[in-house]
């Protein structure tokens, strides 16, 4: 945070330098200004400007405005724009008073400067290609690496001369947390200063603690925390129900591709398009799952395609804002004001992320993964399915032995069958005649007629009464039709409907439509035509056949589907007037439950919040449990097919109607029904078992890209332009040989020579180390972000990290072993008049830790700690009191590490949010650090702090038990790594004393404090004592010595 | 020294959004430069530290803080204030079309086969002097008539909730903008030294649509500009309370020496960032007296009790909130945030409406009634309202006895008072079925404009850059609503 006084100095400061005679940069001293103040208005988004003059380029600055130009290179008083920057006329001062901007004396010096110059453009510095080699400085034997030599030149220019190193265990301190987020252990620390003086030398012994922690779990937690602030990580769902989500296993794949030193580029490949990959590991479409962490809404009411457009929209932001660093959201309602992207590129580049199979809400009624999605399989599990395909096949193999082998039975039949037939597996046949009440007789099960309230009326039907129906009021059966999707079944119905329908529900099995993802089965009219689904999450998770021709409106039409158990499209089979129709195949990947959503009966002409059959009529519903044959659905339509075939002689009977009765001979013929109930066993068998096997959201992409437009004013409803994926123009050209998918951005995003992405990654990390970026806008690289304050530096450490094959370990050496990373943060007052915000880096930085590092360290100085790598989130404490309360843990889920943390979006761990943790609604790649006074409640008061302070003091007490000095001086060490000077040591002793004989006479609140907390009490410890230590231990960990890196 | 720093200059030329440099800033707070650290916590306008060089004028101050009693869930206008005849007349008809002109409805009530009309169970009249129409559902609302500034042509593109909810409190339907609290306190800083400059209440044990926390976050600002949430619990903030077995006068002799240990370290290493530790700790200990001092109603006399009703003594009720708002406000609190959920009356709206009614009405008018009687009417801005309006037709069943309404961005009400509105009035109309607007309208970022005027900023100057782009509560619209100004 800048003091006040900071910020006044720093003004005097900036401003004295504006005037100086250095030659002007464009993008360092001119961008900035007619970005900022400019563009709006005359800048690159020229659709929507008042002004047909533009700043932008060369060319429009010094075009011909009709005798006069807005900049005439060389020319001051020619120039337009040097004439309206100091108009003294409000009417023709640029910019103008309303749009409450201006420019300062010494903006306005620097653009006259500038023309005065020659006016000379100069591509946005981002954009440049990233060089192929960087000339690195001449510099003084101060500096130890390349990295030094470009901070010393720096910091020289500005007047400073780098700082000498800090103590060593200053350094220890620093690197630990930085690359571990754990505090070193004395151990460690007193291993290092032996190491340092033994006969390897200082320097190896540096470099040997970088390579012990770099191969820590540690370490790759601590990276991962960093990461899940970019990946918007969350435990829930998001938005205002926010429901919890099952999406850690992919924190714990970025744990292993970090404790791995996976390689950046495919660190980044992973995860944006791992499923495209040829032959993908499950880690690799499970890195995918980066895509899916945004928000997810469930709100009752909401429209799914304005959220599924928004989650697009998300994926492509977080892409722009974690490889890019550019803000592309700007453009999503409009060309860029600022830089060079317009609308039709950002629609260009969202369709990449458009085409999975997904809804725009997930499923209240149910608990779906939101499709597409990745099962979870264990090896074995993944032995077990195996296993239930090959029982399936040979089962399949088995039915078509039956069939095979059924010859010479079914021409005996032929020869001998009986006339007459009956109905096997008839459920429920309901004819909608002889109404009592709210009751229609179900002629297959007398007691239990189909209901409906008085609403729906009986209307003459196809076959005496029928049901008209109001759309708002369903006609069910109760007890009838909650299939499994390895059962087969039957529905067939007439119908007669008084429009040709865009969507309405004739008959379902299903609580509600986008409530439960349209869970169960259902036959819809859509754009007229009949329309049957079964569906576990629709749309990802179904199949779906359709009839290509539209039913005839107002008059009755026999429609009927039959299933045949076997989960897919081509097992599903549609009927219209008793012949098969003619079908496309709409879905076609059903690999979980259609039961469930809590309704289990049949129903007809209404489903939650859906479009009810209003006006609809249906007579003479028949359900069975077994896929009728198409002989049957004949004879459901006109009553006669099956008989008269029955009939037919033999030597007449064309060839189709004998493969019609050899079927129905089949569907009875023993030894065939007991194979298909065999097959039905086998798919039970393998339904279960997946049934009972973890999914997680993954990228899957569809076989067809979704058609994508613009979207005008960036509305959802409001389709323009087509668009096809692209990236935009003034990025280096997508590869001629890459896929126009996911995959083919991710290997342009990848590329060598790409200008942004190696930069970003490394200014990103270079603000982990350093507090920021040398870019200190790492979210934005645009015209409106700060320029590097060490461009070539940038330059440098991007190509570098780029020819070590994206290598972080090589990266995080270059920075934490060189000269800079290692100084001292101590200076002097000139030092920050010159440089209040350490810009230069003559000085080492000072910053508070991040929020995960200020628990993690009261608990691993504890020792309470609890080491485990990866796992399901936990709740400690805290989660108690937050917005939205849940239980805390018992045991070790109360001191894990705090990524570990379980995040609620709507409510996130408290004691992470008053210490700054990001929020995870968005992408975000800086965190905001503030003191304010909630901050000391947490660490004074705190049940984890004032737990972690009590085992802690336990522990210390032990040792030092009859040495209270002893025990200030271990404790101070444990906490912040430093030895403590005598005068804190005396302070922190009368500190002790007070507490002690306060305690000992009052020993009520010595037994209170020491009750903090379920970690055992330490039963071999006098109370006063323990409870005085607690305090002081307590007292300690609040230290801004303990809370920061100095 | 002749190399520039390539960093923005805070002598950016934007001007602080009040006119104000951050040293006018600080004087006009009390604070000497020896508390620049506290103010600097305290956030006394951030945006400041530039130089006012326009010489545009800031609009006066009407209002020092605010109160804003929000209605979660979308209380119904019909039933309360906007009163039409003519809907009444029509009950049990179709929606017209010439009124509905196929504006889209939620999925909710969008699939209905009929949407009847459905006009309000519950008797209007005029009140007071202004001759406000108030149902009789608000008694004691109608007896403030005279105060109110009666807004009925709000409206909101938001059709849910979530979306509805956020747009109202950060001025954009989507997560991630900052609220109108953080906004002031990013813009104004605080008026006290010992609280914070924007908390927030929620009725306790409310049911309906949930709430999140980060409609009182500070979205892209900086951390501290979040509300701080006091709750029904013996901690009204998180861990204000020192653990048990530690007592005040304990605890001043552990931070004394805390002090002493940072004033060592800021001897020795100059780093101001150790002032802002110490001030931290001083605030935090005065904040463990300040905040109980407004959360103990002890030195409340009966006759509070009396006029905020029974319930201001039940921790977590709306009527304590409204109490402790007032107290708040007494204090200096900029900005007092309470939400009262459970108006989202899908069905059964008639019982539905009438509890929620019971829970707020007395003590709503009530907090209006006292600040009166204290003087800090005129410069505290009181509000009350939700996230839009309910539909004229029925959701679901309509019966003899019961009905519900669906969710209607297109009109809703609004009531502000005192802060520089202009008591007694009415402004703006819907048409006669309360279905459009068609006289007045006001947008939610027309709202947000008028409530910073009302505060002397204006609301294009308010700025922070995120992102490369210089946000706004208002984003790039707001007008603000004259008329209703005093």
């Amino acid at each position: 945070m800048r003091s006040p006084i900071q910020a006044i100095l720093l003004c005097g400061f900036a401003s004295g330098l504006a005037g100086g005679a250095e030659k002007i940069d464009f993008n360092r001293d001119i961008r900035p200004i007619l970005s900022d103040r400019c563009f709006k208005c005359h800048g690159p988004d020229a659709r929507n400007q008042k002004s047909d003059f533009r700043l932008d380029s060369f060319e429009n600055a010094t075009a011909d405005l009709g005798g006069y130009a807005g900049v005439v290179p060389g020319d001051l008083e020619a120039s337009e724009l040097h004439f309206v920057i100091h108009a003294e006329d409000p009417d023709e001062r640029m910019p103008p008073p309303q749009s409450k901007m201006s420019l300062s004396a010494g903006e306005k010096d620097l653009l006259d400067r500038w023309i005065r110059e020659g006016a000379p453009y100069d591509t946005l510095w981002s954009l440049k290609p990233l060089p192929p080699t960087v000339p690195v400085p001449e510099a003084t034997a101060w500096a130890r690496t390349p990295v030094d030599a470009f901070i010393e030149r720096g910091a020289r220019k500005a007047g400073l001369t780098p700082n000498e190193d800090g103590a060593s265990e200053s350094w220890l301190r620093r690197v630990t947390f930085d690359l571990t987020g754990l505090p070193p252990t004395l151990k460690e620390l007193d291993s290092f200063h032996v190491a340092l003086r033994g006969p390897e030398g200082g320097e190896r012994a540096y470099a040997a603690v970088v390579a012990r922690l770099l191969a820590t779990d540690a370490y790759a937690e601590r990276l991962t925390s960093e990461w899940l602030d970019v990946a918007r990580y969350s435990d829930s769902y998001g938005y205002q129900r926010d429901n919890e989500r099952f999406v850690w296993p992919w924190r714990d794949w970025v744990i292993r591709a970090f404790r791995e030193n996976l390689p950046y580029d495919d660190f980044i490949t992973w995860q944006l398009a791992g499923d495209l990959l040829p032959n993908p590991t499950r880690d690799q479409v499970l890195a995918t799952t980066f895509n899916r962490l945004h928000p997810q809404k469930v709100e009752g009411g909401s429209v799914p395609e304005e959220f599924r457009v928004e989650y697009v929209s998300d994926r492509l932001h977080t892409f722009g804002t974690a490889f890019l660093g550019l803000t592309l959201e700007c453009c999503r309602c409009h060309d860029h004001k600022y830089d060079p992207v317009t609308m039709k590129e950002y629609y260009a580049l969202s369709s990449f992320f458009a085409n999975i199979d997904e809804a725009g809400l997930y499923s209240y009624f149910t608990r779906s993964i939101p499709s597409p999605t990745l099962l979870l399989t264990t090896a074995a599990q993944d032995k077990q399915l195996a296993d239930a395909d090959t029982a399936i096949a040979a089962a399949e193999q088995a039915v078509q032995a039956a069939a095979d082998t059924a010859g010479g039975a079914f021409d005996q039949w032929l020869m001998n069958r009986a006339r007459g037939h009956e109905w096997h597996g008839l459920l429920a046949h309901v004819t909608f005649d002889d109404r009592s009440g709210n009751g229609f007789p179900d002629r297959v099960r007398g007691e239990k007629p189909a209901t409906s309230n008085a609403n729906n009326k009986s209307v003459p039907g196809k076959r005496g009464e029928a049901v008209q129906l109001t759309g708002d009021d369903p006609v069910k059966l109760p007890g009838v039709g909650n299939f499994a999707r390895w059962e087969p079944f039957t529905v067939g119905l007439w119908l007669n409907t008084p429009k040709a329908f865009e969507r309405t529900v004739v008959a379902r099995r299903s609580k509600a439509w986008t409530d439960a993802a349209s869970r169960g089965y259902e036959l819809l009219l859509e754009d007229g035509k009949p329309s049957v689904a079964l569906v576990h999450f629709y749309p990802g998770n179904a199949i779906r056949v359709r009839a290509t021709d539209p039913l005839p409106v107002d008059t009755w039409q026999h429609v009927a589907f039959t299933y045949d158990g076997s989960s897919t499209a081509a097992g599903l089979r549609l009927y219209v007037n008793g012949r098969p129709a003619a079908t496309e195949v709409v879905r076609d990947h059903l690999t979980k439950t259609i039961r469930g959503g809590g309704e289990n009966d049949l129903a007809l002409g209404e489903r939650f919040r859906d479009v009810g059959f209003k006006g609809g009529m249906v007579d003479d519903l028949l359900v069975f449990d077994r896929e009728l044959t198409p002989l049957e659905v004949a004879e459901l339509h006109d009553g006669r097919s099956l008989q008269a075939a029955l009939e037919a002689p033999a030597d007449r009977l064309t060839p189709e109607l004998r493969a019609q009765l050899r079927a129905w001979f089949l569907a009875g013929h023993p030894p065939h029904a007991a194979a298909l109930a065999k097959l039905e066993e086998t798919r039970a068998a393998k339904a279960k078992l997946v049934d009972g096997i973890k999914e997680i959201m993954v990228m899957r992409e569809m076989d067809e890209p979704r058609p994508s437009y613009v979207l005008e004013r960036g509305l959802y409803s409001e389709r323009g332009e087509p668009v096809t994926a692209g990236t935009p123009a003034a990025l280096p050209p997508f590869p001629g040989d890459a896929p126009r998918n996911r995959l083919g951005l991710a290997r342009w995003v990848t590329s060598g020579d790409h200008p942004l992405t190696a930069r970003v990654t490394v200014n990103r990390y270079w603000q982990m180390f350093f507090g920021h970026g040398l870019v200190r806008t790492p979210e934005d690289f645009g015209s409106q972000g700060r320029p590097p304050s060490h461009p070539e530096l940038l330059d440098w450490l991007a190509r570098d990290f780029v020819d070590s094959g994206w290598n972080l370990h090589h990266l995080v050496g270059n920075i934490v072993l060189s000269s800079t990373y290692r100084q001292s943060t101590l200076t002097d007052a000139r030092s920050r008049e010159i440089d209040p915000e350490n810009i230069w880096l003559a000085r080492g930085t000072t910053g508070r830790l991040a929020a995960e590092m200020i628990r993690d360290n009261a608990l691993a100085v504890s020792g309470l700690l609890v080491r485990k790598t990866g796992g399901a989130p936990v709740k400690p404490y805290e989660v108690a009191v937050s917005f939205k309360p849940a239980k805390p843990d018992t045991g070790e889920g109360l001191y894990r590490r705090s990524v570990y943390t379980w995040w609620k979006r709507t409510g996130p761990a408290p004691v992470m949010m008053t210490l700054n943790a990001s929020k995870r609604d968005v992408c975000r790649v800086r965190r905001e650090v503030t003191a304010s006074p909630l901050q000391a409640f947490v660490l004074l008061n705190g049940p984890q702090f004032v737990e972690a302070s009590r085992v802690a003091a336990a522990e210390f007490l032990r040792e030092h038990a009859d040495d209270p000095d002893a025990l200030i001086r271990h404790a101070y060490r444990a906490l912040t790594s430093r030895n403590a000077a005598q005068q804190q040591v005396d302070i922190l002793r009368s500190l002790y004393d007070e507490q002690l004989s306060q305690f000992t006479e009052h020993p009520d609140r010595a037994a209170a404090l020491l009750k903090t907390g379920q970690a055992p009490p330490a039963g071999d410890l006098p109370a006063a004592t323990h409870a005085a230590a607690t305090v002081l231990v307590n007292a300690i960990m609040n230290l801004d010595e303990t809370v920061t890196k100095r | 020294m002749n190399h520039r720093a390539p960093s923005t200059p805070p002598c950016t030329g934007f001007d602080s959004p009040l006119g104000l440099s951050r040293r006018q800033a600080l004087k006009s707070f009390g604070m000497g430069l020896g508390s620049i650290a506290l103010a600097d916590m305290l956030s006394a306008a951030e945006g400041g530290g530039r130089h006012a060089e326009s010489g545009i004028e800031a609009p006066p101050v009407k209002a020092k803080r605010v109160i804003f009693l929000f209605q979660a869930g979308a209380p119904s206008q019909i039933d309360l204030f906007d009163h039409k005849p003519q809907l009444i007349k029509d009950h049990g008809k179709e929606l017209p079309d010439s009124i509905r002109k196929g504006q889209r409805l939620t999925a909710m009530s969008g699939n209905q086969a009929s949407l009847p009309l459905v006009g309000t169970p519950f008797k209007f009249a005029p009140h007071g002097d202004s001759g406000a129409w108030i149902s009789d559902l608000l008694p004691h609302t109608a007896k403030i008539a005279d105060d109110l500034c009666v807004v009925k042509s709000m409206f909101t593109e938001a059709i849910n909730h979530g979306p509805g909810v956020t747009f109202m409190q950060t001025g954009s339907q989507f997560p991630g903008r900052p609220s109108i609290g953080a906004w002031l306190d990013y813009g104004l800083g605080s008026l006290n030294s010992d609280l914070p400059s924007f908390v927030v209440m929620v009725t306790k044990g409310k049911g309906g649509q949930p709430l999140v926390s980060r409609l009182w976050g500070s979205g892209f600002l900086p951390g501290k500009h979040d509300g701080v949430r006091f709750r029904a619990d013996k901690d009204a903030v998180l861990y204000l309370n020192s653990p048990e077995g530690i007592d005040r006068a304990n605890r001043r002799r552990v931070l004394d020496k805390i002090r002493e240990l940072h004033q060592l370290q800021l001897e020795a290493t100059g780093d101001p960032a150790l002032e802002t530790r110490i001030a931290q700790y001083e605030m935090a200990f005065n904040m463990q007296r300040s905040i109980p001092d407004v959360t103990d109603l002890s030195d409340e006399p009966e006759s509070t009790f009396a006029l905020y009703g029974e319930d201001a003594r039940k921790p977590g009720t709306y009527a304590h909130h409204a109490l402790l708002a007032r107290r708040l406000a007494e204090r200096d609190v900029r900005f007092i945030q309470l939400y009262h959920q459970g108006w989202d009356h899908h069905g059964n709206l008639p019982g539905g409406i009438r509890k929620q009614c019971k829970e707020t009405d007395q003590a709503s008018a009530a907090l209006v009634t006292d600040l009166k009687q204290r003087g800090m009417l005129d410069d505290t801005l009181v509000i009350w309202g939700g996230e839009f309006g309910r539909t004229n037709y029925c959701q679901g069943k309509l019966t003899a006895t019961s009905f519900g309404r669906d969710h209607h961005p297109r009109c809703f009400t609004i009531w502000m008072a005192g802060g520089g509105t202009r008591p007694g009035t009415s402004h703006g109309a819907t048409d006669d079925y309360s279905y459009n607007v068609v006289d007045g309208g006001v947008h939610i970022h027309d709202f947000h404009a008028t409530l910073l005027h009302l505060l002397g900023i204006d609301h294009e100057r308010l700025t922070y850059k995120y992102q490369g782009r210089h946000f706004r509560l208002t984003d790039v619209h707001g007008h603000i609503v004259k008329p209703i100004l005093a």
